[in-house]
């Protein structure tokens, strides 16, 4: 992280990603500014609102399906606005099968300790500074659920999204 | 009884136009078809859990008022399925168009020449294929 | 004795790794595990002929499954050839097979493979055990005449022998269920014990029977074994002579003491072992290859062992048990002497061979030895049969007497064909030079005399066999004095014998005139099996053309006219109709239903693409809607964002379709029968939502388990507890859905376009997939 003094001023706040840079975007009638500034507003908030949704979901309307989709929701977002360019750095199927792992790991781990597959139980924990959490096991398969949900709508993207457009651009039209 | 006459009709219109779109010879239809036969299907999923109540979370109210909970979770499973079904048929379709240049369901040539056909064309018995199924003693 | 067949199985599929190094060493390591079998079951003799020895192992006792094994006096006498003529032929291969030949190879593991299903087979003591083990040694018996499938002969004799001998084994498996149920058990012995009777039993035996005479080569589905000579001879041998094709005789033996006294069972046997027993001595009188010579001889006494065990006496059922000894250990012997034959001068054509006898004079001792057995001559172990066959009908009603003159018949052609065998491969034939033979190793000729002086061994030693055959027989009524022996006094039955031998060398004498004739035949069974194939064929063929019409509105329309006719009419006429419906629960359930069905009518009607993507997402928000008046929020909220997510895959693909759907509009005739068969189909629907939920007479008793439970999963939604901890099951499926469609999806899109560049520039097709999988896998 580079002091602020070592940049000009009015470089501090300009974005690091580069989608959202003015002199690097695409065609300008394809751009709506609005878009792109709400987008930038919105898609950290939306992704902390499906964490939300992911950890309520036990006491409430959510869980791990809605919250992945409310995450996946939020790339789509950035992906309106920003184009293929905006895609994360992360590859789609390493998520898939992160969100996979989790959950087989999370159904089979009660078979060590002699219980059957995908037995759940009660979690309790003292945290620092937050105190004492209480949770289910259940909530890892929900982890698991979310992950795999956000992978497979970003796998969308990246083959109905991005691979759509790209097939457009080698057949000579102009995505529209 | 846990249906009413205005539900049954909207999942009968539901299922009707599903079942229509269904027998169309375009793949995009055809795949509406099964996008709306899967709304169909959830609400009906919905609805066999009996007539409208309060959302299955303990604490607010009695359970006594509850809907059924099973129905609901066997829908939403439903629902997460018709989705991954629904993106698997839109990317056949996509396929479909971007290599024969149209999106048409078409019959089956070989099919039709079996129909037509009358004898086996090849002898169950030899597997390279020179026998009228005659087998020759 | 299941660790015995289990170890038979695991050594047959590690042996490849030793064919590898040798495949001398890998038949010698084969021939070990028989051997030890036959020795197993030779020192359980004492228990096994005096009771039986029983194992049960439980499988499955919730469902009724278990491997029982019994061995018994008849399961020794099987093991006898099984293993003990299993071990001398898997030796034989030794010599026999070229060093790493393909065949010898896969021959290795099979044949012992093979050795366990059919030691399997003789101990099971229950039905579905013994169908098992049945059905693999077809399979054994498939891939062993198949070998490497190259030439065409091969082929055809493999597919045949599979089809003849499996097609009985579903029929006898349904037999065995229909016995079983009527039964009440699958237990053979309990069967044995308590035999059912009745109308269901009749068939069940008779299915069985099926089975029975395909697996033994009975009229008429006798071709495919002469047809599986084509195989190497040990496999002839083994498979085809000493024990696979005893397996239908060995079923009627088993079952014989129950059901002997039912016509059903005896009638069939009878016509069908006489029957077989002079068509097959007949034809081998023509035959001029020595393996195909022997194997219509195999036919031929596969029927007279059928006759013995099927007619239910002591005195025939103690000839059968001879017999099976006796015609295992010759014909055995004989089949290994043509590989001799075969291997020293590269033929076995009678035509060919002349004056082998001289060169190979031990193999022409060996060959008589096992011929006069065959042929019945004294003071071999086929003489004692003979005559204990010939003293079970002699006696009794015309039937009887009609038995035993076809039994002599069949002899006079057993001797007949025996001689003409001893003469084909060792004669000097006038007008021929000799043939030029080369000497046989002792790899060769030590099996072969092994099995070769069982026959006198066996004749002299005839109290052991008696001991034997009495255990057996002794549920079978009949004379219980009757004991087996080389020397009854002068009788009808010697007197029979004397004839079966003068008159068949009188029929060699005379073998000019009589080959071209015993080649004829007026009804060929080969000719109707590849009728009856080729007629299977083309009625498949015909059925497809009318099924598979190849269009996929034709199929979803004849599903539809289905569901409408058998459970729509059973709806309307079995059902409860509800008695007072209620219009509505909630008023907003009103105006939400009529949005969406407004919009699920326009659906069908609007030409655009887009327009039809836009009236699905407003039917699923309406759906959604009516969601949450049914409180089901966590329901509303997947049904919303499932919506949007569809909406904007829908999106993404309309980009590069045209904008109005292309299919050519079809014509009016074909537009409403298809939209009155929807409507139709989806009224059925409406109706049965009412009958059925008219049926419910309870409040749903789940709800209140599942909110009584939740606090246990430590959740207080409901929902979420079903999802993720009492059906969680479900959830992992689920996402093994949606993973699996992902990678569907990006396999299909993102191929497209190397599909694309391969049309373009075919030079690039080889570099094709890996590119493409790098793409795929992101």
């Amino acid at each position: 992280m580079t002091a602020p003094e070592d940049k000009p001023f009015e470089e501090w706040d300009r974005p690091r990603q580069g989608w959202m840079l003015s002199g690097d975007c695409r065609g300008h009638r394809q751009r709506t500014l609005l878009l792109e500034m709400t987008t930038r507003a919105l898609f950290p908030t939306v992704l902390v609102f499906s964490l939300y949704l992911l950890l309520v979901g036990h006491y409430g309307p959510g869980g791990g399906f809605a919250a992945g989709l409310v995450a996946g929701l939020a790339f789509v977002l950035r992906y309106i606005a920003g184009g293929s360019d905006a895609a994360v750095r992360l590859r789609p199927p390493v998520l898939i099968g992160l969100g996979l792992t989790v959950a087989l790991l999370t159904a089979l781990a009660p078979t060590v300790v002699g219980a059957p597959v995908l037995a759940t139980t009660k979690l309790a924990l003292d945290v620092p500074l937050i105190g004492h959490v209480e949770t289910q096991t259940s909530v890892f398969l929900d982890v698991g659920v979310y992950l795999l949900i956000v992978g497979v709508v970003l796998d969308l993207l990246r083959s109905l999204g991005a691979g759509i457009e790209r097939d457009m651009r080698e057949a000579g039209e102009t995505p529209s | 009884m846990t249906i009413n006459l205005v539900m049954a009709a909207t999942v009968g219109v539901l299922y009707g136009t599903g079942f229509t779109l269904l027998l169309s010879r375009s793949l995009m239809r055809v795949l509406i078809g099964v996008v709306v036969l899967g709304h169909g299907t959830n609400l009906l999923l919905q609805l066999a859990g009996g007539p409208p109540g309060r959302a299955p979370i303990l604490g607010a109210v009695a359970p006594e008022e509850f809907t059924d909970a099973l129905p609901q979770a066997l829908a939403l499973t439903a629902i997460v399925i018709t989705f991954a079904l629904t993106t698997f048929l839109l990317a056949l379709g996509y396929r479909s168009f971007v290599l024969v240049g149209h999106d048409e369901v078409q019959d089956d040539v070989e099919d039709r020449r079996i129909s037509r056909q009358k004898t086996p064309s090849a002898g169950l018995d030899d597997g390279d294929g020179d026998g009228d199924g005659e087998a020759t003693p | 004795m299941l660790a015995l067949i289990a170890a038979h199985l695991v050594v047959a599929g590690l042996l490849p790794l030793v064919s590898a190094r040798s495949t001398r060493a890998a038949f010698g390591v084969a021939a070990v595990l028989p051997a030890a079998a036959l020795l197993w079951a030779l020192a359980g003799a004492g228990p096994a002929l005096a009771g039986g020895i029983d194992e049960t192992t439980a499988w499955s006792p919730a469902l009724g499954l278990e491997l029982s094994f019994r061995l018994d006096a008849l399961a020794l006498a099987m093991i006898v050839l099984v293993s003990g003529i299993g071990a001398v032929i898997l030796a034989y291969c030794i010599g026999y097979f070229r060093p790493a030949a393909p065949e010898a190879t896969r021959s290795a593991a099979w044949l012992l493979a093979f050795a366990g299903a059919m030691l399997g087979l003789v101990l099971a003591d229950d039905l579905l055990t013994l169908y098992v083990f049945w059905e693999i040694t077809s399979i054994a018996s498939f891939l062993l005449v198949g070998q490497g499938g190259e030439r065409k002969e091969e082929r055809r004799a493999a597919v045949q022998a599979l089809f003849v001998t499996v097609f009985g084994g579903l029929a006898m498996l349904l037999g065995f269920v229909l016995l079983g149920e009527a039964a009440g058990t699958y237990r053979i012995s309990e069967i044995l014990a308590d035999p059912p009777r009745g109308g269901a039993v009749t068939a069940a035996l008779l299915l069985i029977l099926l089975g029975a005479f395909t697996k033994s080569a009975q009229l008429p589905f006798h071709p495919w074994l002469p047809a599986a000579m084509v195989a190497p001879t040990p496999v002839s041998a083994y498979l085809h002579a000493a024990s696979m094709v005893k397996a239908g005789v060995y079923l009627v033996a088993r079952l014989s003491p129950a059901f002997a006294d039912l016509a059903v069972w005896t009638v069939p046997v009878l016509v069908a072992g006489v029957a077989t027993m002079l068509v097959g001595g007949w034809r081998a009188l023509s035959a001029t290859d020595l393996k195909r010579l022997l194997a219509f001889g195999t036919v031929s006494q596969l029927g007279f062992l059928m006759v013995l065990f099927g007619a239910g006496g002591r005195v025939a059922a103690m000839a059968g048990i001879a017999m099976l000894l006796a015609h295992g250990m010759f014909k055995a012997t004989l089949f290994l002497i043509v590989g001799a034959v075969d291997h020293a001068t590269g033929t076995r054509d009678v035509r060919e061979l002349s004056g082998v006898g001289r060169a190979l004079p031990g193999l022409a001792v060996a060959a008589a030895l096992a011929a006069a057995s065959m042929a019945g001559l004294p003071p071999l172990i086929g003489f004692v049969g003979k005559e204990a066959a010939f003293e079970a009908f002699l006696h009794g009603s015309v039937e009887n007497w009609a038995v035993a003159a076809g039994l002599l018949l069949g002899s006079v052609l057993t001797v007949a064909y025996s001689a003409r065998f001893l003469w084909g491969a060792f004669a000097r034939k006038p007008g021929r030079d000799a043939t030029s033979a080369h000497g046989l190793g002792p790899a060769l000729t030590v099996p072969i005399w092994l099995c070769a002086v069982a026959g006198p061994v066996l004749g002299i030693a005839t109290p052991i066999v008696d001991a034997e055959a009495s255990s057996y027989a002794a549920a079978l009524p009949g004379d219980p004095g009757y004991h087996l022996a080389l020397w009854h006094g002068f009788g009808l039955p010697l007197l029979f014998s004397a004839v079966a031998v003068a008159g068949g060398l009188a029929l060699h004498a005379a073998r000019d005139r009589l080959a071209p004739a015993a080649g004829l035949s007026p009804l060929d069974a080969q000719r109707a099996y590849e009728k009856t194939l080729s007629g299977i064929a083309r009625l498949a063929v015909g059925v497809t053309g009318r099924l598979q019409v190849g269009s996929l509105p034709s199929y979803l329309s004849t599903i539809m006219v289905m569901f409408v006719l058998l459970p729509g009419v059973a709806a309307v006429l079995a059902g409860a109709w509800p008695t007072s419906a209620p219009l509505y629960h909630d008023l907003i359930q009103v105006p939400l239903a009529i949005v969406v069905v407004i919009s699920a009518l326009a659906v069908t009607r609007t030409r655009r693409r887009f327009t039809a993507v836009l009236l699905v997402g407003v039917i699923g928000y309406g759906v959604g809607g009516l969601f949450i008046v049914d409180g089901a929020p966590d329901l509303a909220l997947a049904q919303f964002l499932v919506e949007t997510l569809s909406l904007v895959a829908f999106v993404f693909v309309l980009r590069r379709l045209p904008p109005h759907f292309t299919e050519t509009r079809p014509s009016r005739r074909v537009r409403v029968p298809k939209a009155m068969l929807g409507a139709v189909a989806g009224f059925a629907v409406a109706v049965f939502a009412l009958v059925l939920s008219a049926a419910r007479s309870e409040p749903a008793t789940t709800s209140a388990e599942l909110a009584r439970l939740t606090p246990e999963a430590g959740a207080t939604n409901v929902i979420s507890a079903i999802l993720v901890d009492f059906r969680a099951l479900d959830t992992v499926g689920e996402i093994g859905v949606l993973f699996v469609a992902a990678a569907g999806v990006a396999s299909l899109v993102l191929a497209t376009r190397y599909d694309r560049q391969r049309r373009a520039v075919p030079a690039e097709d080889g570099e094709g997939p890996p590119r493409q999988e790098e793409d795929v896998l992101g």
